[in-house]
């Protein structure tokens, strides 16, 4: 999106809401000129008048007519975010950020874990390597939410597991009634993961706390910090590197991240 | 470049309101010069005098400031344009700060238009200083009490008047035909007479900092621990988190922005200053049991500005974020001394 203002945002159309669990919900956005972005950028999505927080798109990128948000109720935007209704107008800015890094994948075995509502940036990266999984060994998905009614996109686990290449893992944190699946918080997965430590890269995204031991699990089971990229999020206020807020040490998250390698940040205090 | 021997009064003359600018200097205020006044106030006195109060930082990046109106119902014309802004006066550890701004707001992907816009429109006269505040600490760190670069035109005070040293197109335009004005260029006397000004001033600083044993420029600076290492504590025990440390540093540019409503689909966007001090500053959403600040104690926070200055500074943007001009020092409510942390903190 070009702009000659970039600390405005153009007006965006909401055309559909999507109840995707009793806490999050996705909010389909036609936007009103094209938003090309790489899987894992992120956009300031925002109220008019209200203000903007950053998202990142949970559609593929290769999706130009509309763009989803998949957006957990936690807050004063958020509240309101999810008080709309179809055609009501939103303000975006964007795309900022790195996005994951898809050309360093080639050959590679891709372990995707997820917690939560963090499995929304990571659908981009899973939709976006299904358009093209030829240069892509595997993609293992390990996916984990609190409760069952919380696991987000159910109905698509089927379709991205359709591809031979692709497996997936879906844990909830205790049993439920009318679940048979796997129980334990996501780090449980990765006990013994079959995924060839030599040659592959994983993707994290989830609560800090989330973030935090999926991180010391994937260390004991060989991942070498360099093979670890993690959404890390702070509060952006401009999203460009400008506004100060979102460092850890000498990198901004927002235009450094926010996925960022472990490697870099991994001897500065307090990152989860 | 061209250095020129001028004398009060025809100096003076510069000062005055020319028509598509307005000058800004400092001016003497309670034995404080500022630098917020319009031109009719302006003499050359604080030449002579120590940097003033407040940095220049304002001038090209507002405390507060409108950057656009949005909505169907919105002006599109809501954002001023730049004028045309001669800052006489600036010091060279205000211009080296402003070399930092330059690279904050416009390295990188992207750029940002109201920072260069107002930049694009400045006429910088800088001066040596002939007198410092008891705070002021350049040499420390790596900077020196004149500007060797920079600047459209430098001023150096003398004895017998002022040398004028004019670097750029907008620097020979500030000053005029010299003809007209009927000045020389100056001669090696003069010039003598500037380096021996120079460096009294240096030894000056290093004098009145013998005290610190901590060196540092943009190449090398002292290893400071990390902003969970209790050491800081010591000196988060004073702050009181008011913020002005941030709001009067020359290199602090931290900020955010915030949607006024103006009417039915009509808003505006606006751009404040802000403190990474400050407990807000990195509130984010959640609720309980959610991490919400990545610095939730005040003694982190006090470290990641300091250390955002002398570690984290270099690294980002190739030079130190401070700049030695003492403003931090003099604004602190709790007298914390940023040169006395770095000295008892350095490993």
């Amino acid at each position: 999106m070009t702009c000659a203002n970039p600390y405005v945002p153009v007006a965006a159309e909401l055309i559909e809401v999507i109840d995707e669990t009793p806490t999050i919900k996705t909010m389909v956005i036609r936007p009103a000129e094209p938003f090309d972005f790489r899987a894992g950028q992120f956009a300031q999505l925002g109220l008019l008048g209200v203000g903007e927080a950053p998202f990142t798109p949970s559609s593929s990128p290769s999706e130009k007519e509309r763009l989803d948000f998949t957006v957990l109720k936690t807050g004063v935007l958020t509240d309101r975010l999810h008080e709309c209704t179809a055609g009501a107008k939103v303000g975006l800015r964007g795309p900022y950020g790195k996005g994951y890094p898809i050309e360093k994948l080639e050959g590679k075995e891709v372990l995707v874990v997820g917690g939560g509502v963090g499995l929304a940036p990571l659908r981009a990266l899973i939709l976006a390597l299904l358009d093209n999984m030829d240069p892509i060994k595997r993609m293992s998905i390990k996916y984990g939410a609190r409760t069952m009614e919380e696991l987000l996109y159910r109905g698509q686990y089927d379709a991205w597991t359709k591809h031979d290449k692709v497996d997936m893992d879906v844990t909830i944190d205790n049993p439920q009634e009318g679940w048979d699946g796997k129980t334990g918080v996501v780090t449980t997965l990765l006990k013994g993961v079959d995924v060839d430590k030599s040659n592959s890269y994983a993707f994290v995204c989830g609560p800090a706390i989330m973030l935090r031991f999926t991180t010391f699990a994937l260390l004991e089971e060989g991942f070498k910090p360099e093979q670890i990229y993690l959404s890390m999020n702070r509060r952006m206020s401009c999203g460009m590197g400008h506004c100060g807020r979102c460092n850890i040490g000498p990198y901004y998250l927002c235009k450094d991240g926010p996925d960022i390698n472990y490697a870099l940040i991994k001897d500065y205090p307090n990152v989860f | 470049m061209t250095t020129w021997f001028v004398p009060k009064e025809k100096l003076e003359s510069l000062l005055s309101e020319r028509e598509g600018q307005t000058v800004f200097g400092p001016t003497e205020t309670e034995g404080l010069s500022w630098l917020d006044a319009p031109g009719e106030k302006l003499s050359l006195t604080p030449l002579s005098r120590p940097r003033s109060a407040q940095s220049p930082k304002g001038f090209l990046l507002p405390a507060a400031e409108l950057l656009g109106r949005y909505g169907s119902a919105a002006s599109s014309q809501a954002v001023a344009e730049a004028t045309r802004v001669v800052l006489f006066g600036i010091r060279a550890c205000e211009l080296r700060a402003r070399t930092y701004l330059d690279r904050v707001f416009s390295e990188g992907d992207f750029t940002d238009p109201a920072y260069l816009a107002r930049r694009e429109q400045t006429v910088t006269i800088s001066c040596d200083c002939v007198d410092c505040t008891e705070t002021c600490c350049c040499t420390l760190v790596g900077g020196k009490p004149y500007a060797e670069d920079g600047y459209d035109a430098n001023i150096t005070a003398i004895q017998e008047g002022y040398l004028v040293d004019v670097a750029t197109e907008k620097g020979e335009t500030w000053l005029g035909d010299a003809k007209a004005l009927g000045i020389q260029e100056a001669d090696a006397k003069y010039l003598q007479r500037r380096d021996e000004v120079r460096e009294k001033m240096v030894a000056r600083l290093k004098e009145q900092n013998s005290r610190f044993t901590f060196q540092s420029d943009d190449e090398t600076q002292p290893s400071l621990p990390e902003i969970d290492d209790p050491s800081w504590q010591k000196f988060a025990a004073d702050c009181v988190e008011c913020g002005a440390c941030t709001n009067i540093c020359p290199t602090c540019h931290c900020f955010y922005l915030y949607d006024q409503v103006l009417g039915k689909d009509a808003f505006e966007r606006v751009r404040t200053w802000d403190s990474c001090l400050l407990s807000t500053y990195h509130r984010m959403a959640g609720g309980v049991n959610m991490k919400i600040s990545p610095r939730p104690d005040l003694f982190s926070r006090l470290a990641n500005r300091v250390l955002h200055k002398f570690t984290y500074s270099p690294q980002q943007w190739h030079m130190m974020g401070c700049v030695g001009c003492g403003r931090c020092i003099d604004a602190c409510l709790g007298a914390i001394d940023i040169r006395e942390v770095v000295e008892e903190l350095q490993k």
